[in-house]
């Protein structure tokens, strides 16, 4: 592949990489000379062709760029000629002067004659200077200048200016995991309070991505060279890369190459969808899983941060089922009012097939137990004929069942004898969590459970569809619910034998089996339920339009469907309307929730061939949900998430504390994922907190803060279990917490305990009272009040930037320099964080402290948060100073604090112009 | 700017001048003391087109270019800031009103933009707004009662000079974040402008979405002032070719160039992706070296078909490329005994068979072509 003679700097360009790796090449090994004069080759070909190629796009360009040109001089032309016609020349001064300088440029001295013109600016024009090159005397003095009248400036204030300190404002914003130095405002001295050292970690890989031409040359040099280490070797120096990289790429590539030749011909239409439309839900709700804070409802939270771990409630609602609307048709596309005239009478509905199945159960015996179980699959069956829409298929479809039905008894025998050692095995919870996804089975013993409820109560469809709805939010196929049907079916008739705990063992094994599944084989009764389905799909030849149809679903449609079977069980109605408005229609909905039974079963048939087949499949897409996650946790985490290390810091700054109690430290609360009771093992034990109302586990677990159940005394003492564990009442917990809002003309709630509201609400509910900030008695800023006060009254809450103790240390130092401290411990010790009130905080940060102070502050858990509320200690009259004693620890105290005996109390910051200025800012 | 992967490499020109036109200087007048920081021909009115601006400390100055390399002062116009004067105009453009009355547009250090009608010898309008000085001011080609100005105040307005209302105001979230240095209209997509600036970006605007209120700014009567002006807060490409200040850009077609103060001029695509705006990759086609070229405030210019780009240097030589040939060739490199003084500006003239160049020691050269392919006149168009 000899180069053409190209331009001058790609030649010696690449003639001076060739030299480099050639030298390079000779010490390794003598072969590799002719596979770098290959790369070579190839590499000037690489430089040759974007030469070709700028020029071709350079010439492109030029034609494009020449049409607009010569439009743009004919508008020009125009607007000459627009102007001749519009208005009389000899107002256009500018022409004017133009022709009298050409004139006197041509015939010197002959301008002249024009002269008469009547003003005096009229005057100058004659003088139009002509420079350099005539024998005019230069006369730029006799043109005379033209005055613009001033015009006044913006005042500058009226302006957005850019100034460096506004750009450091917004960069201020976030003060966690950045390298940041303070200025000290007193003796000019830099700090740096970053560790560099750690943060420079963080610095983004280079990126190494392969480049089109970089591929070419992989491609091409392999085809010509053979596939040798030394090829890969002296490609991965050519492009400074790892060798592996390079072989890893042309494997990939190689393999693109296959699938892009096979796809070609089947692609080609499907690749011209939007990809968006591609995405799944589960990417879509990639964001609201990682970027969204349950505890404070907002998305973006900076105080529990991003990426938190996702916490499952054990206790799932029940999908949503309004009886009324269940047999009436929804809307013209209702699958009720177009099937119904095509329909087989019996089968109108899964909600009716189900009904039936039920009403069936609770009537026969014992005995009937196989019976009912195949009746349980005949209308599933009959669901699947639907689609084909004839008549005639759909009751071969009975007969066969029918006929079928002897082959069904024995082998679900065997499959509950099959389940029943699963059963041993699912014994205790954590057997379950063995499995790659401890969740999905804990959510299906969860949903077992309910139904088992269920089924025992009454019996409707709303049983069905719940187990449907929590099955299907598993699945991440239609497949799978299918699988679910009839498990569900099964367990049906177990629990109609009374046999209830077992059923729920055949449940969590059936469900282990198809969902998240290593087990190979298939429940065998599954399998024949799925050989005669198959039988029914040859017969009405409507699996093919089932594959069809199945193709017109986009993904997110798909994952919406899914989603709709979860919330509303298997409604179409429900579904269509709320979830798939404008996108499918009811009928479409119904005939794909069915057709997806339909299909697993086709599909499930073969695995009984070929066992493992389709359950690896199924396997491998539970396992993906697990791994996208965790590549988003990834990197998501890396952003946002509070860095503290546990380094010991030499130097602890002073920083004002809640009391001197050490025993009983406030730990840091974050929400446990446990699915049953809280054990031992549960996070929030081990660390010591309560379980909270954002835990995963039940509300019977024992770890649990179970609220209070006061009613008159209105959690205003320690007769509160709230109010003496530092808690305010939640109305999620306690049982009778309460708090009217407005005057009552929007309805109040039901009034529980007789009027009396709870007073234990303040921080939640923001109640606080007026502080005023004016001048101190004592020195600098104070906080006064507004309105007085009774003992133990809320006032405010104390709020500042919340930051870990590491960075609180670092900023400490700055602080204790201008020796105003804002910082505030707020939970142990060893623990997570302190409040900043520096730069951020309300008027309170700025009551002194005082050795006998009128209020006190407390750290209370509000909702699983630890805030700290400043009380009044006594009644405090109106306008008063607000003091509290900030304790610091007693070696730590400032010499102003450390004096209780002394003249009054110090500042809490000593008067500093800037760093007042500062923190008004 | 790491390595340049293989297979992007830019085609860089080379620095032997091809002569295929030759130039002399005709002409040299001193305007004053004051620098000058831009010359700019009229390319709006084709009677016009031999008609060139200064601008310098306080004064706009228009001129002619006549054959033989005389140059005609026509008009001179000097802003009366009696108590300061402390304006120094930096940038001049050539727009029109809508009954094709050519316009001076001049802005400088005070922010404030001077409409002259030069065909009335009278200032026209004064658009107050920005907060700082103004970098440079463009007009739109196919519309050219709309201007466009670049401010130090990190923003980049739109105004209309026929009716005098600010029309959009290109800053914001996604704006500069330093001075903006210098604008450019698309030639043929009217809705798409390029601005750069000290930040090292060029961000290529679109203001489609918000033609309805250029459409309506022609029309406007009351006020001024109440005309509804909006922000345009996000670009729709962020390109950063350059890790420096970008002090010029223009649109080459569908290409841009810019240059920042590391000797050259760079051509480059910018490839947005539809999904997602704003982002976007750059390939950079060429490079245009130009030698002593590392202060910031050199600006180029093209003549009208954009054949060939004009650009001083900091030791007053010039550099004459031709633009839409692969690889770029030099045409010629103009330096004279002379001049030694920084060239903050060039101007080509409509064929691009002359070059004035203006000097920071406040002098302003002209350049003829002397090759006999090329016609040797610009008066006659």
């Amino acid at each position: 592949m000899a180069s053409k003679a190209s331009p001058s700097p790609s030649a010696s360009r690449s003639g001076s990489l060739k030299d480099a790796s050639m030298a390079k090449a000779d010490e390794s090994a003598p072969v590799s000379k002719e596979i770098v004069s290959v790369i070579e080759s190839l590499k000037r070909h690489v430089v040759d062709e974007r030469c070709v190629s700028i020029k071709e796009r350079m010439d492109n360009n030029r034609h494009k760029l020449a049409s607009i040109t010569s439009h743009l001089q004919k508008l020009s032309k125009e607007r000459r000629n627009s102007w001749i016609n519009f208005a009389d020349s000899s107002l256009d001064l500018l022409k004017k002067r133009q022709d009298d300088a050409i004139g006197m440029h041509s015939g010197i001295g002959t301008s002249s004659s024009d002269k008469d013109s009547d003003s005096d600016q009229e005057d100058s024009h004659a003088s139009t200077a002509v420079l350099l090159g005539t024998s005019i005397p230069p006369g730029k003095n006799s043109v005379r200048p033209i005055r613009l009248p001033e015009v006044k400036k913006l005042p500058p204030y009226t302006t957005w200016i850019f100034l460096d300190r506004n750009q450091r404002m917004t960069e201020d914003q976030s003060v966690v995991g950045r390298r940041r130095i303070y200025y000290a405002q007193n003796d000019g001295e830099a700090l740096i309070c970053s560790d560099s050292e750690e943060e420079n970690v963080d610095e983004e890989e280079e990126k190494k991505y392969f480049l089109e031409s970089e591929d070419y040359i992989i491609r091409m040099a392999i085809k010509e060279a053979g596939f040798s280490d030394a090829v890969i070797n002296s490609l991965a120096e050519c492009f400074s890369r790892k060798a592996d990289e390079v072989k890893a790429r042309y494997e990939s590539l190689t393999k693109e190459e296959k699938t892009s030749v096979d796809s070609l011909n089947v692609d080609s239409e499907a690749s011209s969808l939007n990809c968006f439309l591609e995405k799944d839900l589960e990417a879509a709700l990639d964001s609201f899983d990682n970027l969204f804070c349950r505890r404070c409802l907002v998305f973006d939270c900076r105080l529990h941060g991003c990426s938190q771990d996702l916490v499952f409630p054990a206790e799932k609602p029940p999908p949503l089922n309004r009886p009324d609307l269940d047999n009436l048709p929804c809307g013209e596309h209702c699958y009720r009012s177009v099937s119904k005239p095509e329909k087989v009478a019996t089968d109108d509905s899964p909600e009716l097939g189900d009904t039936k199945d039920n009403s069936v159960q609770p009537s026969s015996g014992s005995a009937g137990t196989r019976t009912s179980v195949r009746k349980k699959h005949t209308p599933c069956a009959r669901k699947k004929a639907k689609p084909s829409q004839s008549e005639s298929a759909s009751s071969i479809v009975k007969n066969m069942s029918d006929s079928s039905d002897s082959e069904i008894e024995p082998q679900h025998t065997a499959s509950t004898s099959h389940l029943s050692p699963s059963k041993t095995k699912l014994g205790g919870n954590g057997g379950v969590s063995q499995r790659n996804s401890k969740r999905v089975a804990e959510r299906v013993l969860s949903c077992s459970k309910k139904r088992q409820k269920v089924v025992g109560s009454d019996s409707d469809s709303v049983a069905s569809g719940s187990v449907l709805g929590g099955d299907g939010k598993l699945s991440s196929s239609p497949h799978k619910e299918n699988e679910d049907a009839n498990s569900s079916s099964q367990k049906h008739a177990k629990s109609r034998s009374r046999k209830r705990e077992l059923s729920i063992q055949n449940l969590q094994g059936e469900a282990r089996d198809g969902i998240s599944s290593g087990m190979v084989t298939d429940p065998p009764g599954n399998n024949s339920d799925v050989t005669l389905r198959k039988d029914d799909c040859a017969d009405g030849n409507s699996c093919e339009m089932a594959l069809n149809d199945n193709l017109s679903w986009k993904a997110f449609e798909k994952s919406l469907f899914e989603k709709g079977v979860e919330i509303f069980g298997r409604n179409s109605c429900l579904i269509a309307r709320n979830l798939l408005n404008g996108l499918k229609t009811c009928v479409e909905v119904f005939q794909f929730m069915t057709q997806g039974d339909k299909r697993l079963a086709y599909q499930a048939g073969d695995a009984a061939n070929s066992l493992g087949d389709g359950y690896s499949k199924f396997e491998h897409q539970g396992n993906n949900e697990v791994r996208r996650r965790s590549k988003f946790l990834r990197r998501r985490g890396r952003v946002r998430r509070l860095k503290y290390s546990w380094k010991s810091t030499a130097y602890h700054s002073i920083r004002k504390r809640i009391s001197e109690r050490k025993d009983q430290p406030c730990r840091q609360y974050n929400p446990c994922g446990c699915q049953t009771a809280c054990g031992k093992e549960c996070p929030c034990h081990l660390n010591g907190t309560c379980c909270e109302k954002y835990c995963g586990c039940p509300k019977t677990c024992k770890n649990r803060f179970r609220g209070c159940h006061c009613a008159k005394s209105q959690c205003r003492s320690r007769q509160c279990p709230c109010f003496a564990a530092d808690r305010e009442c939640d109305p999620d917990v306690c049982r009778n917490c309460w708090v009217s809002c407005g005057d009552g003309s929007l309805g109040v709630p039901n009034q529980r305990g007789d009027n009396y509201e709870c007073r234990n609400m303040k921080l939640l509910l923001r109640q606080q009272r007026r502080v005023l900030l004016g001048k101190s008695d004592v020195s600098g800023w104070g906080a006064f009040l507004k309105n007085s006060v009774v003992k133990n009254e809320y006032l405010g809450e104390y709020t500042g930037e919340l930051i870990s103790h590491r960075e609180a240390d670092k900023r400490g130092k700055i602080y204790d320099r201008e020796n105003s401290s804002f910082l505030f411990n707020l939970n142990d010790q060893a623990g997570w964080f302190v409040l900043d009130a520096y730069r951020k905080g309300d008027k309170l940060k700025f009551a002194n402290h005082s050795p006998d102070p009128n209020c006190y502050a407390k750290v209370i858990m509000v909702a699983g948060d630890h805030r700290v509320g400043i009380f009044a200690k006594e009644r405090i009259n109106s306008g008063e100073e607000l003091f509290y004693d900030y304790r610091y620890e007693p070696d730590r105290a400032p010499a102003w604090a450390r004096k209780p005996e002394a003249t009054g109390s110090k500042k809490e910051e000593p008067s500093h112009p800037s760093g007042r200025a500062k923190k008004l800012a | 700017m790491a390595r340049i992967p293989l297979g992007c490499e830019p085609v860089i020109g080379s620095l032997v001048p091809s002569k295929k036109r030759d130039y002399r200087v005709t002409n040299r007048l001193q305007e004053g003391k004051r620098p000058l920081y831009a010359v700019v021909f009229n390319f709006i009115d084709s009677r016009y087109f031999n008609v060139f601006a200064t601008v310098g400390g306080n004064r706009v100055t228009v001129y002619q270019c006549l054959e033989g390399g005389v140059i005609a002062v026509l008009q001179s116009y000097v802003d009366e800031d009696v108590r300061t004067k402390d304006e120094s105009f930096y940038t001049v453009t050539w727009a029109c009103n809508r009954d094709g009355s050519p316009f001076v547009v001049a802005g400088g250090i005070n922010g404030i933009i001077r409409v002259i009608d030069a065909g009335h010898e009278k200032i026209d309008k004064s658009f107050v707004g920005h907060g700082d000085s103004v970098n440079e001011i463009r007009t739109q080609p196919l519309k050219p009662s709309l201007v466009v100005s670049a401010s130090k105040d990190e923003s980049v307005r739109l105004w209309n000079v026929h009716t005098g209302v600010c029309i959009l105001i290109f800053a914001g979230a996604g704006g500069h974040r330093n001075e903006v240095l210098s604008v450019d209209f698309h030639p043929s997509d009217m809705y798409r402008i390029a601005s750069c600036g000290m930040d090292n970006t060029v961000k290529i605007w679109s203001m489609k979405e918000f033609w309805p209120s250029v459409e309506k700014s022609f029309t406007w009567t009351d006020l001024p002032s109440k005309f509804p002006t909006k922000y345009v807060q996000f670009p729709v490409f962020i390109a950063s070719v350059h890790s420096n200040y970008v002090d010029c850009n223009r649109w080459l077609g569908d290409f841009v160039l810019s240059k920042s103060v590391d000797n050259e001029i760079v051509l480059w695509e910018p490839r947005t992706k539809d999904q997602s705006p704003g982002e976007g990759t750059v390939d950079i086609l060429q490079k245009y070296p130009v030698p002593e070229c590392d202060i910031w405030f050199i600006k180029f210019s093209c003549d009208f078909h954009y054949n060939a780009a004009a650009i001083g240097n900091r030791e007053g030589k010039i550099f004459v490329w031709e633009l839409q040939t692969s690889p770029p060739s030099l045409i010629a490199r103009l330096s004279h005994a002379q001049s030694k003084s920084p060239i903050r500006q060039t101007a080509m003239s409509f064929d691009g068979s002359t070059i004035l160049s203006c000097c920071e020691d406040g002098t302003i050269w002209r350049w003829d072509a002397v090759s006999s392919s090329s016609s040797s006149s610009s008066s006659q168009v």
